[in-house]
């Protein structure tokens, strides 16, 4: 489990915002004086990506609002003790990540299991030499943009996302729909970068594959 | 000397820094003179972007404004001063502090 108290190092860089607005690390300062709408500010801003991060890790809505609920408050009551040593945005989404992870460990009623949790992701298949096997090969990619608005595609990603191994499809959410940078994910699910780039990679080799036999389904 | 790419598997490993491009300019001239050499490769790396491009498409959900009255009501139950405008229409609660109560700041 991630720690979420820090320990005093140089705070994080920020950058200063282009709408003018007040950065995080100012609202988080007004937050620890007790600046209630300093907060306000906060969740304002960031609670649309924790959202989607917390309904694509527990494929429920009503599971979404309450790890969003809890994650809020949890920062809250943690606030006294971020010092700034990560970015804002980093620590949330660690609180949140955990927040979701506990909540399916939960449901599957087998605690502390996640580590061992099977992997049965599915990459391409590779001849004794190395080189690619046929069925790796099929390019469906121009058919894609074709497919972009079609509701069995879309059911299909998200089957193929909900299948991913938890820490698997947390990183994948958080690089490849979230944006977030590798150093953030690594800072906020407590893994080295190393860790993050191949959990990634191997996440969307996993849906290249899912995609493939979606589109070989639907010649 | 650029070591040469020969096989596919080398390039697959590559692929997803190829695509952020962080890829180091070495290897990825390697795993470029490797595609331009390996049709497969070349469908494998259109795929791999596709698919990207596909699930941010896919996944790319708004957060329903029902939601967000309801996490400010919550919240303003907890957070002193947090402005909370819709509590009497916002859905109930479904979490309680864990240690009964929030602590003040």
């Amino acid at each position: 489990m991630a720690d979420l108290n820090q320990t005093q190092r140089e705070p994080a860089p920020e950058e200063p915002r282009l709408d003018g607005q007040p950065g995080d690390r100012e609202l988080v300062e007004r937050a620890q004086q007790g600046d209630g709408s300093a907060f306000a500010m906060l969740v304002e801003r960031h609670q649309r990506q924790l959202y989607r991060l917390a309904l694509r890790m527990t494929g429920s809505e009503a599971d979404a609002q309450e790890v969003l609920q809890e994650a809020f408050l949890n920062a809250y009551q943690k606030l006294p003790l971020f010092r700034g040593e990560a970015q804002f945005s980093s620590w949330l989404y660690r609180i949140a990540a955990n927040s979701a992870l506990m909540r399916l460990r939960r449901k599957r009623r087998a605690p502390d299991t996640l580590a061992e949790q099977p992997l049965e992701l599915v990459g391409p298949r590779f001849s004794a030499e190395g080189y690619l096997e046929p069925t790796s090969s099929s390019d469906w990619s121009q058919r894609a943009d074709e497919k972009m608005m079609s509701g069995e595609l879309g059911e299909a990603i998200n089957k193929a996302v909900a299948d991913l191994p938890d820490d698997y499809r947390t990183v994948f959410l958080l690089k490849d729909v979230d944006g977030l940078s590798n150093e953030d994910i690594a800072n906020s699910l407590d893994l080295t970068v190393p860790a993050v780039k191949s959990r990634l990679h191997r996440a969307r080799l996993a849906l290249r594959e899912k995609l493939g036999e979606f589109f070989d389904g639907a010649k | 000397m650029t070591s040469p790419i020969h096989h596919c598997k080398e390039c697959v490993d590559l692929l997803g820094e190829y695509v952020e491009g962080v890829l180091p300019p070495d290897r990825a001239k390697a795993l470029e003179d490797h595609l331009s050499t390996c049709p497969p490769c070349i469908t494998f790396v259109r795929t791999y972007r596709a698919t990207r491009k596909l699930c941010r498409n896919a996944l790319a959900t708004e957060m329903p404004k029902e939601l967000m009255s309801s996490l400010s009501s919550f919240l303003g139950k907890y957070v002193p001063g947090f402005p909370c405008t819709k509590s009497e229409t916002a859905a109930p609660s479904p979490v309680t502090p864990a240690d009964g109560g929030p602590k003040k700041v």
